[in-house]
């Protein structure tokens, strides 16, 4: 109820309260006013009196709220309306602002439209906290269209808030109540707005102001000197694309961009951050050099390729950067096994005989290869499709609370416990969930190496390196591990209370991330039921997880209401970064292998590139239709991005930053972007030409786009070798 | 004011028995009653979208009402969309309600089971290779509408026409070939000398060249192109017919080629030229001329299986069965029955003699039968048949694994009836030819077996 003006004190009449948190100088002359203002205050004065008296304590408080509602000009006369206008204030009030910012300069208009927004939520919540729930839902249906692209998922949860006691139940609402929504403006945007708010006090301006000092938090800048994103040349550029997005410093969350500080005050210094990779353990490290000689003697490599230890060498030398590794002391791993050590022998294996992507050279982009698996009769009942590193197993959680794995070379997947006679398939379902599965991972293993030719020791440590564990989660608020030895179920990790989302196992194995409906992410170690670390903050759903490829860090992003992408420190559990950026809920998060860039993706088909040291946004992606990109994936070599998502497509994204790509739309689709444009803002068509608009308007730097037949893409990411590996399942 | 209609508020507040309701206290619970449906409704979006569907179903429901701590509504898990019945109650007041089916335990407990569904299974392919999606049936179409669309920019005005039909636009071929003026014109005149009947030195040295010469690979997609055209426009013309084959022999025969793609395309010529119905022309090039080119073809395709048949896995497989197909179509002529066991014989071999001809051959005896008792030109063309089955049956005899039975064969009439599992004609033959080997490795397969 911070809304509300303060009740006045009991001995003092109903008097001048309202005006006590503005900012602003509030003069200028009572305007409105109903002839009949001073016998009803007189009124009031004696009910009050008469209850307090008789000890009728809460009728009183109630009349107090109630009468406090009506506004008060400064000389402390309450400015009541007849009863019509009543109901319609702040819808009144609301229009006089949009008006406004429809007829204002073009070079205002771009950053005082993001006001809009912000007043419109407040101005529905406090005509319906005023009970007055068909103005409420008539001021509703009126003012949404504009924000019907961006929010519609907030839209969707106002839409039916219709009593009082909906806004202090309804999520979105308390979020945009108790918090202040942050929002920066230019000195002169700022100041022509308040010139105009106080102009037409009367008419609305006065409860504007209310709003912006009560729930709002303005920042301004100077826009000449920080240019860059603010800037006038910039701000012209987004016009013409008609560029609809939250800026990274927006939103409820009032952070500086990129740094997770949420106090105001603070100065927008960052949480410095260790990006190098893990080290070695000393004693691996040596094991696998020796095997690498090894193998190196028995199979010397082609002419013009570099022995595997010279390989390993170059992939483990210290470059000379600002990074800093995170040290093996903050983050215990059991000792390493002679697993461990085929693992990595393999993967520098791989690493050398990758097939190598540069980046885009010359604007033509490098050609991929993608693999697409193809799952057939689902009845649309899978809800995950996940493939293990090594290419050998493919599994699939379905709606039916089971999982299923095949193996992909029709070997057949046996079990010691299986009875004798008993005739092994290449196919296993997994029974144990209770309700529909909703994530898998595969704990890290490398591909099996081909047989070696001169019969060595070495089958026995080759056959180790194939995943041993897998994470499945659940709507039945469990993850579970299963061991991929006897098929079975061997741990239940119990303590989120709501549907599991997302699990992810670190990439060094050990660890593994979950995140939940209950709105937080949890760090787990697999030989633990117990959670060791909980991350809360967000707030809403944390929809996914992703983990840093040195296993030091884990980000999450979050749905409705929130929409962050955030960074977490595993060492000390705190927040790293926040990222405000996306419109719809995120959906799929995933970090390069050089670690110094995340990409994450959300339900609108856009795709953000975020630079992790600095906390700032690199470039937004367009191209994939509205429903969801599922899943993301870098090349080995971090240059490109590889994603799939529900409008049946794999699709090649360049990565790198480049200013003049990113505010040109591709050649054809340019005018048609710009013809959409005004008609947009026109409102009536908003929301039909906005679709056509996604559809076809990607940003130059995809590279391809590759349809598969009415087949959902449900993972795409890319092998070690560098071949994309896409599964899905075919709905006809 | 509200969608919820107020009225079933009151509705349910009398079947609880409160009779009388304020009107506000009415609306007011009708629009609670409305936000908490969007609520559960938003949650189960929620479940929706993590299934990664776009149907809403029951259970997303009942994971919502779950998730707000309500008691999930139970009876209404389906696979199947529900059915709703419509009442009305009044005017303008229909009242929807989910139809039950009414079930008779009788028919239900008799009735055969449903069809189990189909087990869910995966299948690869490729998306794409090197940035290209190749166009493969598991690939969708790439609409060349939706391609027009993209190039509308450049070239606007000439998609208009196309679509209004009044310009005859040339479809290019997806990929140019571009053949040097030497190779088109070394092309013609190879065609030219190899179905040059009057010149048999040009002809040759045609062969010879294309068996020897290096650097032909880009026309031997035209070759095989000029050999499927000339094969199928020229069945009567036992002389063209056996100039493709040798063509096609040639080509086998040049080492620098590498002819593993074509040989799809190959094969069908051959098979016609090996198993066609009726090749050449009885009347001019008398009755028999068109076995020649029967064996010939037969060689030819064994060397092409032989050849290419391990990196085809499927090569070998699909000649034997089309020549076994034949093979067993007594409505076919003698010819195609000859070239048929000429193939089976090459391409599968003794073994192949052994599963695929000898248990037919007692079926097979009274077509032979039949022909051999013609007095036409039938019984010759049977008694090639006959030779040709004998052959095959030698094959087996170079095969034969088993040694000698201890007790050797019976003797006489009795020997005799045992080959007449093979059939009359050709037991008669192999009796006749009195060789051991032979009458073993035909007994061998004992028809009682």
């Amino acid at each position: 109820m911070a809304v509300q003006p303060a009740p006045p004190s009991r001995t003092e009449s109903v008097g001048p309260a309202s005006a006590g948190g503005m900012g602003t100088p509030t003069a200028g002359t009572p305007v409105g006013q109903a002839p009949g203002a001073g016998s009803n205050q007189n009124l009031n004065q004696i009910v009050l009196e008469y209850l307090s008296k008789k000890g009728y304590s809460r009728t009183e408080a109630m009349l107090r709220r109630e009468s406090g509602s009506i506004a008060f000009d400064a000389t402390g006369q309450p400015v009541t309306f007849d009863d019509k206008f009543k109901g319609r204030r702040w819808h009144e009030a609301y229009s006089v602002v949009k008006t406004w910012v429809d007829s204002i300069l073009d070079i205002y208009k771009p950053e005082l439209s993001r006001i809009l927004w912000p007043l419109f939520v407040h101005c529905f919540i406090e005509t319906i906290a005023d009970c007055y729930p068909g103005e409420g839902r008539f001021f509703f249906t009126e003012c949404r269209k504009p924000f019907d692209d961006e929010h519609s998922d907030d839209l969707r949860a106002l839409s039916n808030v219709q009593e009082p006691e909906h806004v202090q139940q309804n999520d979105i609402a308390q979020l945009y109540r108790t918090n202040k929504y942050r929002l920066t403006l230019s000195k002169m945007g700022f100041a022509t707005l308040i010139e105009f708010l106080e102009t037409k006090e009367g008419e609305g301006g006065k409860s504007i102001n209310f709003l912006i000092n009560n729930h709002l938090d303005i920042r301004t800048v100077d826009r000449a000197a920080i240019g860059g994103v603010r800037g006038l040349q910039k701000l012209m550029e987004e016009k013409q694309g008609d560029e609809q997005a939250p800026a990274e410093d927006e939103g409820i969350h009032g952070h500086h961009p990129g740094s997770a500080n949420l106090n105001p005050d603070a100065t927008g210094a960052l949480h410095r951050l260790q990006l190098a990779p893990m080290p070695m353990e000393i004693d691996l490290m040596d094991d696998v050099k020796a095997e690498l000689n090894h193998e190196d003697s028995s199979n010397p490599p082609r002419p013009g390729r570099s022995t595997l230890v010279e390989q390993f060498e170059q992939r483990i030398k210290v470059e000379p950067s600002d990074d800093t590794a995170p040290s093996r002391d903050s983050i215990p791993f059991p000792p390493s096994t002679a697993r461990d050590v085929a693992m990595e022998v393999q993967k520098v294996k791989e690493n050398r005989d990758r097939f190598r992507i540069e980046g885009k050279t010359g604007g033509v982009g490098p050609g991929v290869s993608v693999t697409m698996i193809t799952f057939h009769n689902t009845f649309d009942s899978v809800n995950c499709v996940e493939f293990s590193n090594d290419n050998i197993l493919a599994a699939v959680g379905t709606a039916e609370s089971y999982i299923r794995v095949w193996s992909l070379d029709n070997h057949a997947l046996a079990s010691p416990q299986d009875p004798p006679g008993f005739q092994p398939s290449s196919s296993r379902r997994l029974v144990g969930h209770s309700g529909p599965v909703y994530a898998l991972s595969f704990s890290p293993s490398a591909a099996v190496p081909a047989p070696p030719t001169n019969g060595h020791t070495d089958h026995q440590s080759s056959s180790d390196s194939h995943p041993r564990y897998m994470l499945s989660c659940s709507a039945d608020t469990t993850i579970r591990l299963w061991s991929l030895d006897t098929w079975t179920n061997l741990v239940v990790y119990r303590s989120h209370n709501s549907p599991v989302w997302d699990v992810r196992f670190c990439p060094h194995g050990h660890y593994f991330a979950s995140s939940s409906a209950d709105r937080t992410a949890r760090l787990w170690s697999t030989p633990q039921i117990a959670p060791l670390r909980i991350f809360a903050g967000h707030d809403s759903d944390v929809e996914t997880v992703a983990w840093h490829p040195n296993g030091a860090y884990i980000f999450t992003g979050a749905g409705v209401g929130d929409k962050t992408v955030r960074m977490w420190s595993i060492a000390q559990g705190t927040q790293a970064r926040i990222f405000t950026g996306h419109a719809g809920n995120v959906t799929a998060i995933a970090c390069a292998p050089n670690g110094h860039v995340v990409a994450s993706a959300d339900d609108k088909g856009v795709i953000i590139l975020w630079d992790l040291r600095t906390g700032r946004l690199v470039k937004r992606m367009r191209g994939h239709g509205p429903g969801g990109i599922w899943s993301l994936g870098w090349s080995v070599e971090s240059t490109v991005l590889v994603s799939g998502g529900a409008d049946c497509s794999v699709r090649v994204w360049d990565v790198q930053p480049s200013k003049d790509t990113q505010a040109k739309v591709n050649g054809e689709n340019g005018a048609a972007a710009k013809v959409d444009g005004p008609a947009v803002n026109g409102g009536a068509a908003a929301s039909k030409v906005g679709k056509v608009k996604g559809r076809e308007q990607s940003t130059a730097d995809m590279i391809s786009d590759f349809k598969t037949k009415k087949s959902p893409v449900y993972t795409a990411r890319f092998t070690n070798m560098n071949l994309v590996v896409a599964g899905g399942a075919y709905l006809p | 004011m509200s969608v919820w209609n107020p009225e079933n508020v009151t509705d349910v507040a009398e079947s609880i028995g409160i009779a009388s309701l304020n009107r506000d206290v009415v609306e007011h619970l009708a629009r609670d009653v409305e936000y908490r449906m969007s609520q559960v409704l938003n949650e189960a979006l929620k479940f929706m979208r993590h299934g990664k569907r776009t149907t809403l179903t029951t259970q997303d429901v009942s994971q919502a009402l779950r998730l707000l701590d309500v008691e999930p509504l139970y009876g209404y898990e389906s696979t199947r969309p529900l059915r709703f019945g419509e009442a009305s109650i009044g005017p303008g007041q229909p009242l929807f309600y989910v139809e039950d089916e009414e079930v008779d335990f009788e028919k239900l407990i008799n009735a055969p089971l449903p069809k189990v569904p189909r087990e869910m299974s995966y299948t690869a392919h490729w998306l794409a290779v090197e940035g290209v999606q190749p166009s493969i049936p598991q690939n969708p179409l790439t609409d060349p509408r939706s391609a027009e669309l993209a190039a509308k920019g450049s070239s606007a005005n000439s998609t208009l026409a196309a679509v209004s039909g009044n310009d005859n636009i040339a479809v290019k071929p997806l990929v140019k070939h571009i053949l040097s003026k030497e190779l088109q014109l070394y092309f013609e005149r190879i065609c030219g000398a190899i179905l040059d009947e009057s010149n048999e030195e040009y002809r040759s040295a045609a062969f010879a060249s294309l068996r020897t010469d290096t650097g032909l690979h880009q026309l031997i997609p035209y070759f095989i192109q000029f050999v499927a055209d000339k094969v199928t426009h020229n069945l009567k013309n036992i002389f063209v017919l056996t100039q493709t084959m040798q063509l096609l022999a040639a080509l086998l025969d040049n080492q620098s080629l590498f002819l593993a793609p074509y040989v799809p395309g190959n094969v069908p010529s051959i098979l016609t030229c090996l198993i066609g119905k009726h090749l050449g022309n009885p009347a001019l090039d008398g009755a028999t001329t068109h076995f020649a080119l029967r064996d010939y073809s037969a060689s030819l395709l064994s060397k092409t299986a032989c050849q290419y048949g391990p990196s085809s896995s499927t090569l070998k497989p699909r000649i034997a069965r089309s020549c076994l197909k034949h093979f067993l179509d007594s409505h076919k002529p003698f010819g195609t029955h000859y070239g048929a066991v000429l193939g089976l014989a090459m391409i599968a071999g003794a073994q192949g003699v052994r599963t695929l001809i000898l248990p037919n051959l007692k079926a097979y005896d009274l077509h032979l039968q039949e022909g051999m008792k013609d007095d036409g030109g039938k019984r010759e063309q049977a008694e090639y048949v006959k030779q040709a089955i004998l052959r095959a049956l030698q094959t087996l005899q170079e095969d034969a694994v088993m040694e000698m039975s201890s007790n050797g064969h019976p003797a006489g009439e009795a020997l005799r009836e045992r080959l007449g599992a093979v059939g009359e004609v050709v037991g008669a033959r192999v009796f006749e030819s009195g060789r051991e080997g032979l009458i073993g490795a035909v007994l061998e397969r004992d028809p009682v077996v």
